[in-house]
């Protein structure tokens, strides 16, 4: 792990923002919140709704505009996230809320793809009834989505305490 | 239902983990313990990359000091930029030791080079 990190610091993204101003990891910062925001926002309302709140709104209608917001704050907090560790990367070398949040994004991605394969959540997209069971499984796929994305956003609020 | 029910343990063992981790400072001083003052030779120059301004200062026993500045912006209002102090010369930092006492790191307020002073931080209270 602490080769990989030095090889991230001594990368050209990273000597390129550690020449970039003393605003550059600010910014860097800003765009990284900006992500997390959209992310979390959004992934909190569909588990919010898969865990059975707003009813009036069909899993299909909140779906849509949440499923690819989350989409693109994951890839913006993703790129400034891994532009950020390159700046001083071999300082979070033992940093454990680094290495809790990390595979943490892998269990989230993973369940993204669990859940793309119920047909509960085919069902729910397709405007289906859904059948008792299948509105447990996504109740439970989007409670782990909520406490993996927990997990992922306060690691990375703590890493800096550390 | 098997993959999520074992992703479900995976959290509540990090959740655990989480909570039995000690608070420790980076931000804030609440980390930190002791004012203390080094003299020495800087031996690395002031970088303000990443969150906070970093240097080295080697002191009379050979020691090195970490030593941790403000935010970089901050830092650089201070009137510190990375070509303020050539390595090589004798600075003095004053501030707060991190409270682990195997490191040698220093968050500091005052830097002084020659007769100039830079502020990073205001004084400590009373």
């Amino acid at each position: 792990m602490y080769e990989l990190l030095v090889w991230l610091e001594e990368s050209m993204v990273g000597g390129a923002l550690r020449g970039a101003g003393v605003w550059a990891y600010g910014w860097l910062n800003l765009v990284h919140i900006l992500g997390i925001a959209t992310l979390f926002g959004s992934v909190l309302v569909l588990d919010l709704r898969l865990l059975g709140l707003f009813r009036d709104s069909s899993i299909e209608a909140i779906a849509r505009p949440t499923v690819p917001l989350a989409a693109l704050g994951f890839a913006v907090a993703a790129t400034s996230g891994a532009a950020m560790i390159t700046v001083n990367a071999s300082e979070y070398a033992g940093n454990p809320y680094l290495y809790v949040k990390l595979p943490a994004i892998l269990v989230g991605l993973l369940n993204v793809v669990v859940v793309q394969r119920l047909a509960a959540w085919r069902h729910a997209l397709a405007g289906a009834p859904l059948e008792p069971g299948e509105r447990r499984a996504l109740a439970f796929a989007g409670g782990c989505s909520l406490l993996i994305w927990l997990t992922v956003v306060g690691c990375g609020r703590m890493i800096g305490y550390w | 239902m098997r993959s999520l029910s074992r992703a479900a343990a995976v959290i509540v063992v990090q959740l655990t983990l989480l909570a039995a981790m000690p608070a420790a400072g980076h931000h804030g001083w609440s980390g930190n313990a002791g004012e203390i003052s080094v003299t020495g030779e800087l031996v690395t120059a002031l970088s303000l990359a990443g969150p906070h301004g970093t240097m080295q200062v080697r002191d009379a026993e050979g020691r090195v000091w970490d030593i941790t500045l403000a935010p970089a912006p901050r830092t650089h209002r201070a009137g510190l930029r990375e070509d303020t102090i050539p390595t090589g010369a004798q600075v003095t930092v004053e501030g707060e030791r991190n409270a682990d006492a195997a490191r040698h790191e220093i968050k500091v307020r005052r830097v002084t080079h020659g007769d100039r002073h830079y502020d990073v931080y205001p004084p400590p209270r009373g």
